[in-house]
Formats: structure tokens, C-alpha cells, sequence
């Protein structure tokens, strides 16, 4: 397992934004049943999701959320050494969208922004990269960036996945602090590849006879998802809590992918962990991919004021498939309060 | 662990009315047999029995006896 620690990085400050536009899933009882949608809902434990415009992109929000951050922040765009888009909604095929957003935000032509593809893991991934900047490259301030509009190449007509996911943007600001470290934990189970994907629409299958619209459309089989979830994910989290001897005393808070919620709860169970230290966004704001970690600790501390500190075990899982943990502490009050917004790019 | 307190335990799993389960009957046959279903099978595999099961092998029961038989 790919473990270690991450010395002198520390999280300065995170935000989220989700779309204004919020979506009731009753409201899909003339489309799957009631009885279904109730299921559905008792299941997975969402009621509303925020949704993005046809117009706004994950881009959109992560920017959003980005520059009320900096502003809060007090960060001169010249003084940001990077920044990391991690999406799998990018507003374009070529060329990355970090490029644009480096634009779109002002921070100078020093600054490193590229893109990485990933989804329910990319926070664990993402915090792992931007503190590596720092901790092994010498690199002072760098911003992750982590949002989808995953509800972009939905079937409306599949109930697996037409009232699952929700939207968002988020921006957490990395800085070197002498003395602060961060462990992480990182998976990777590539022959689960087909697990959940988007079959055709890029490079392999573009053009071959035989492929379908339905191709371009997320497909997931929920239930093998389930069992690697189940098995693999706490089993990596005990390894690595037994590795650097934490123990539940030693966390206040546990950070899950929200996934949903019957995986969240089947999860805490196995691990003996308490409600209490449970934060869930899910049942607002939907399975919000990537950024469902930052997002669920924004809805959990977002503008506390007290600068205490709590230790947090984040962990994130899915497609891949993929997975991680990270071990870290923040002060409560790094957290903005959630943003709403309508705001999209407007092309020249 | 008796027959009757596997069908139990799977009626209430599965959120079928107390008292409705047989071995006998197909799977195909009952409107609660569905994906949600094979995720609460696999989440009682796990929780009661520490096993894990795939969505091949939920997709191979074809009867109640096939899951019950299981139940070991």
C-alpha cells in the first residue's frame, strides 16, 4: 500500500460552491413510481440535490468557490505556485480546463495548472498532490481544485443514476507551515475499470460501428461497487491506522465519499464508528463525486469561528476503481460557508 | 440458524411482509428482486456471515433456497 507522510503543508482554507438550482427527487415519481423513488430515497438517503445549469461547468463553480477563497485568504494571484483541477466533467476535450481557469483567475504565467482525472477518489488524491508540491518541491502556495457536474451525460430514464448525483465546485488552499504534516494512504484496483464508466465518447470506441448514444452515458453496476467497497476500503483503512498507530480516539471526525448512505452507514459499522463523528451532506446535496469531501466538510464547519483544532480521517472510493485515505488536522474555522451560485463562463 | 429464521431475516432484509418468503419461489417471480435487493443480499453476506459476494453471484440465484443455503 502506498502510504507515507507529507511534512511542513498545511490546509489554509476551503471552499464550496453548488448551483442555486436545487432538484426535489420526488419530484421523479411520474417518472420511476413513487413506491421506486421511495426506495430509492430510504436507500441512498437523497432527498434534494443542487443542479447545475445546462450553461454553468464544474469549472464554473471551482472558480467560484476559488476566488472567494483567495479573497478570504488575502492570496495575490502572482503569489499561487499551482494549481490542480481534478474533474471528470472538464469544459473541453483538449485543452485542460486548469489552463483556463489560470486565466479566468488571474495567477500568473509561473504558475503550474494542469488537469487529472479522477472522481470519487480525486480528493485523497488531490491533497496528496498538492501537499507533495509543497512538502517535496519546494512549492509555497498551491490551490486544488475539485468539482463535477455529474448530472452532465445522465439517462434521464436510468433511476440507477438519474437521481444520484449532485454538483459542485470546490477550492482548498495549501500553504508551507513548518512543523504541520499530513499521512495519506492511496489504492488503485484497475480491473474494476468497468465498474463504473462512460463506455464511449473519447479516444476508444469513438467511432466504431455499433456504438450507441447509451454508450456516452454513465453506466454503473452498483452492487459490484458495493462489495469492493465493503471489503477493500475498510480493510486499507485499518492497515493504515494500524501503520501509523491512530486509533478512533485519535480522529473527531470521518470524512467519507458520500457515496450513499446505506455504503456510509454499512462503512461506520465496520469500523465502530460513531454518528457523532459522522458528518452527511448526501441527503441535501446528493453523491457530489470528487468534491463530496470538502463539500461535506464545508456543510459540517463551514464559518465556525473558533480556531480549533480537529483531527479528520478523510477517505474517498469509487471509480477507478480507486481509492484513498488521508490523515490530517485543520482548524475548524479554515472553512468558508457554503456559496450558491448561477454564475458560468461566458465564452468571447 | 433454523429455516424459518433465515426467511425471516431475508423478508426483513429484502422489506418483504413478515411471513411471505418460501424456498421454493423464484427470485424473478418477486417485485422486490432488484438492484437495491442485491445490495442489501451483499450487505447481509458481509454483516452476518463475513462473506463477500459479487453481482455474479447474486445474479445466480435463481430461488430463495439458492440464498438461503447460503446462509451458513
Amino acid at each position: 500500500m502506498a502510504t507515507g507522510v507529507l511534512k511542513n503543508v498545511e490546509i489554509k482554507g476551503i471552499a464550496c460552491a453548488v448551483p442555486d438550482h436545487i432538484v426535489k427527487n420526488e419530484e421523479y415519481c411520474d417518472v420511476f413510481g413513487a413506491e421506486n423513488v421511495q426506495k430509492f430515497i430510504n436507500m441512498t438517503g437523497i432527498k434534494t440535490r443542487h443542479v447545475a445549469l445546462d450553461e454553468q461547468c464544474a469549472s464554473d463553480l471551482c472558480f467560484v468557490a476559488a476566488k472567494r477563497l483567495m479573497e478570504k485568504l488575502n492570496w495575490e494571484p502572482s503569489s499561487i505556485d499551482a494549481l490542480i483541477l481534478i474533474t471528470q466533467t472538464p469544459d473541453y476535450a483538449v485543452p485542460a480546463t486548469a489552463c483556463v481557469l489560470q486565466h479566468r483567475l488571474g495567477l500568473s504565467e509561473d504558475c503550474i495548472a494542469f488537469d487529472v482525472n479522477l472522481g470519487c477518489s480525486a480528493y485523497v488524491y488531490g491533497v496528496w498532490l498538492a501537499a507533495s508540491t509543497i512538502s517535496t518541491q519546494n512549492l509555497s502556495r498551491v490551490l486544488l481544485l475539485s468539482g463535477d457536474t455529474s448530472n452532465f451525460g445522465i439517462n434521464p430514464k436510468d433511476s440507477a443514476t438519474a437521481m444520484l448525483f449532485g454538483d459542485g465546485g470546490t477550492a482548498t488552499a495549501f500553504e508551507r507551515s513548518e512543523g504541520k504534516e499530513i499521512k495519506y494512504f492511496l489504492k488503485t484496483k484497475g480491473s474494476g475499470y468497468k465498474c463504473i464508466m462512460v463506455p464511449a465518447g473519447h479516444a476508444r470506441n469513438r467511432s466504431k460501428v455499433g456504438v450507441e448514444a447509451a454508450d456516452c452515458e454513465l453506466a454503473m453496476n452498483g452492487s459490484d461497487v458495493f462489495s469492493f467497497t465493503i471489503t477493500d476500503v475498510p480493510k486499507s483503512i485499518k492497515t493504515f491506522m494500524s501503520q501509523y498507530n491512530i486509533n478512533n480516539n485519535d480522529i473527531d471526525m470521518y470524512v467519507f465519499h458520500q457515496a450513499n448512505k446505506f455504503i456510509i452507514k454499512h462503512l461506520a459499522k465496520k469500523l465502530a464508528i460513531p454518528a457523532e463523528k459522522l458528518p452527511i451532506s448526501i441527503d441535501r446535496y446528493g453523491n457530489t463525486s470528487g468534491e463530496s469531501i470538502p463539500l461535506t466538510l464545508v456543510d459540517a464547519l463551514g464559518g465556525e469561528k473558533s480556531n480549533e483544532t480537529v483531527r479528520l480521517l478523510l477517505c474517498g472510493f469509487g471509480v477507478g476503481l480507486s481509492w484513498g485515505g488521508i490523515y490530517l488536522d485543520i482548524d475548524k474555522s479554515v472553512c468558508l460557508p457554503m456559496i450558491y451560485t448561477n454564475d458560468y463562463f461566458k465564452e468571447d | 440458524m433454523t429455516i424459518n429464521e433465515k426467511l425471516d431475516l431475508l423478508e426483513e432484509v429484502l422489506d418483504i411482509k413478515q411471513g411471505t418468503l418460501s424456498e421454493d419461489i423464484e427470485l424473478d417471480t418477486l417485485g422486490e428482486w432488484d438492484s437495491m435487493a442485491a445490495i442489501s443480499i451483499i450487505a447481509m453476506f458481509d454483516e452476518k456471515y463475513g462473506q463477500t459476494l459479487t453481482t455474479k453471484d447474486v445474479k445466480s440465484f435463481r430461488t430463495v433456497k439458492d440464498i438461503t443455503d447460503l446462509m451458513e
